[in-house]
């Protein structure tokens, strides 16, 4: 059996990585697949990069950090500098676009290098405050660790309650799991 | 009031700490004495939105020293009480352990590991396995279950409260960061559904009737006048660890007696162990695993059978050798050459461990 799928999303508080790991994580729980979902957490009450690390195969996860990731999610600048040291050559790195000042960094080791375009898209076509569930479907398109539609029902079973009010953000939030897809199709 | 916490098996997808405050309940306590400290804090959090609701109480304290001693109080009055506590914590919490070592009083305490020495990193570490078997100004007569995965915080919590009720030593669940704050899956059950009885509670002081006339005398001491007193007292406690430690020393192993290298390593740390030998195995190394799940009383016989069969054994811990001191103390004499692997306050990965193993076997 193929060994699990490691994940290293990264940000800034607010950006809401923490949410999209622990999603990702509860759907390929529910699928019946092993899931395991740590935090960094430290002495700082803010100010911090958040790190979330996620793993999902089919047999029990061994120790729940890693040294290198399969693929590596950052969206600001200092995650960019935060997650360097989780990159080998089997790596995926995927960054925002919108990220400035850190090609040079950018580790030219890494399997692949995307650069996604998912702030631009949250402002520009759906909601900023969906730039997360468009992360969230980059990455489940990226490393298919479970499939779109599972991904929507996790969302539906977090946030159920406010689409029942607002049926409209429902659809901005599948719609972002779908645009969050499209901008990693074929990349991988 | 609600019955049952849980009824029948469900399979739930939750961090760790919120794991020992359902196992607690399903486990009959009654009352959690604590003071907050991470990474155990989340302990408290959930008992305490748990708690209400199944008549349960909590009582937040000034410090450790005093979560301790109200725990131990709780239990003289007869409650299944216990406490939560980490690093810094769980020092201060060896004064009021001892007390219950002297006493013989069942004191459960949930241990989730940090980094050290002093405040250190709030995050995980291995480096409480000393205090927490051997702490206090006493023998180390405890019992200390080593989790390693959530199913295990859910098992042992309820059996760390069985064990202390019936064999009535302190009784650790030594848990850490890494297990606190992580989400896995586990299957939560009651476990009188599943044929694992609650041992029962009782007060051990303010019973009816005169002492010495009506029932005999509780003699629930920790003061001695004389050196002889005290002696029998501990020749006594030493006396029913002795006895009870085979019963109660829980290990698992994979191939240990038949390997040329065997690894030794507790707690999460097993769960990377265990993925480097069976991926070496089945490339056709010859290693196995030693897990000791309590790390007092150890399963002594079993494991001086794999370091006298085994010509090397490698011990893995995030701490500076505590695990491993425990393991050459018990190994005294066998022929197996000890290997350390050490990153204290450190994970150490599955690949750091078959890398390791690769260089041992050549």
């Amino acid at each position: 059996m193929a060994k699990a799928v490691k994940i290293i999303l990264a940000g800034e508080g607010g950006q809401g990585v923490q949410s999209v790991a622990e999603i990702i994580a509860e759907a390929a729980n529910e699928e019946g697949r092993e899931a395991l979902y740590i935090p960094n957490f430290g002495v700082e009450q803010r100010g911090g990069v958040s790190v979330a690390y996620l793993q999902i195969g089919d047999r029990p996860i061994g120790s729940p950090k890693f040294l290198k990731a399969d693929i590596v999610i950052a969206l600001s600048d200092r995650a960019v500098y935060r997650t360097l040291k989780y990159v080998g050559p089997e790596t995926v790195f995927v960054y925002d676009a919108g990220i400035k000042g850190v090609e040079d960094v950018i580790p030219k080791s890494a399997r692949k290098v995307l650069a996604i375009p998912a702030l631009q898209v949250a402002n520009e076509e759906l909601n900023p405050r969906v730039f997360n569930v468009i992360i969230m479907g980059a990455v489940v398109r990226a490393t298919e660790v479970v499939s779109q539609d599972r991904a929507k029902d996790a969302i539906e079973k977090k946030l159920g309650y406010k689409f029942e009010k607002n049926p409209e953000l429902r659809d901005l939030n599948f719609k972002a799991i779908d645009r969050g897809a499209e901008l990693v199709t074929g990349l991988v | 009031m609600p019955e049952k916490p849980i009824k029948g098996e469900k399979r739930y997808f939750m961090t760790g700490n919120e794991v020992v405050a359902y196992a607690a309940l399903a486990a009959g306590a009654d009352i959690m004495y604590g003071y907050p400290i991470t990474p155990q804090n989340e302990i408290m959090h959930y008992w305490t939105r748990l708690a209400p609701r199944y008549g349960k109480d909590f009582l937040q304290t000034e410090d450790e020293l005093s979560a301790g001693f109200t725990t131990v109080g709780g239990v003289l009055a007869g409650k299944k009480s216990f406490t939560a506590t980490a690093g810094p914590g769980n020092t201060l919490m060896q004064e009021p352990v001892s007390m219950a070592e002297a006493m013989r009083l069942p004191i459960v305490v949930v241990i989730q590991q940090r980094g050290g020495p002093s405040t250190a990193t709030v995050i995980y570490s291995q480096q409480e396995v000393t205090m927490t078997t051997i702490g206090g100004n006493g023998e180390g007569f405890r019992i200390v279950y080593s989790t390693a995965t959530h199913q295990e915080l859910f098992d042992y919590t309820i059996k760390a409260f069985n064990a202390a009720w019936k064999y009535r030593f302190p009784t650790f669940v030594l848990g850490d960061g890494y297990q606190a704050k992580m989400r896995e899956s586990l299957t939560m059950y009651d476990p009188e559904e599943k044929g694992i009885p609650i041992v029962p509670s009782e007060p051990y002081v303010g019973k009816p009737g005169v002492p010495g006339v009506d029932r005999p005398p509780g003699q629930y001491r920790n003061t001695y006048n004389v050196e002889e007193e005290l002696y029998e007292v501990v020749e006594n406690l030493a006396r029913d660890f002795n006895a009870i430690a085979p019963e109660v020393a829980e290990y698992e192993s994979l191939e240990a007696g038949r390997s040329d290298l065997v690894v030794v390593s507790h707690g999460v740390i097993s769960r990377a162990v265990k993925e480097a030998v069976s991926e070496l195995r089945e490339a056709g190394a010859s290693v196995g695993y030693f897990r000791p799940v309590t790390l007092r009383p150890l399963a002594e016989k079993e494991l001086r059978d794999a370091a006298n069969k085994a010509k090397a054994m490698l011990l893995v811990e995030s701490a500076n050798g505590q695990m491993a001191r425990l393991i050459k103390d018990a190994a005294y004499g066998c022929k197996a050459e000890m290997i350390p692997l050490y990153k204290p306050g450190m994970g150490i990965t599955a690949e750091e461990v078959a890398a390791k193993i690769r260089s041992i076997l050549g």
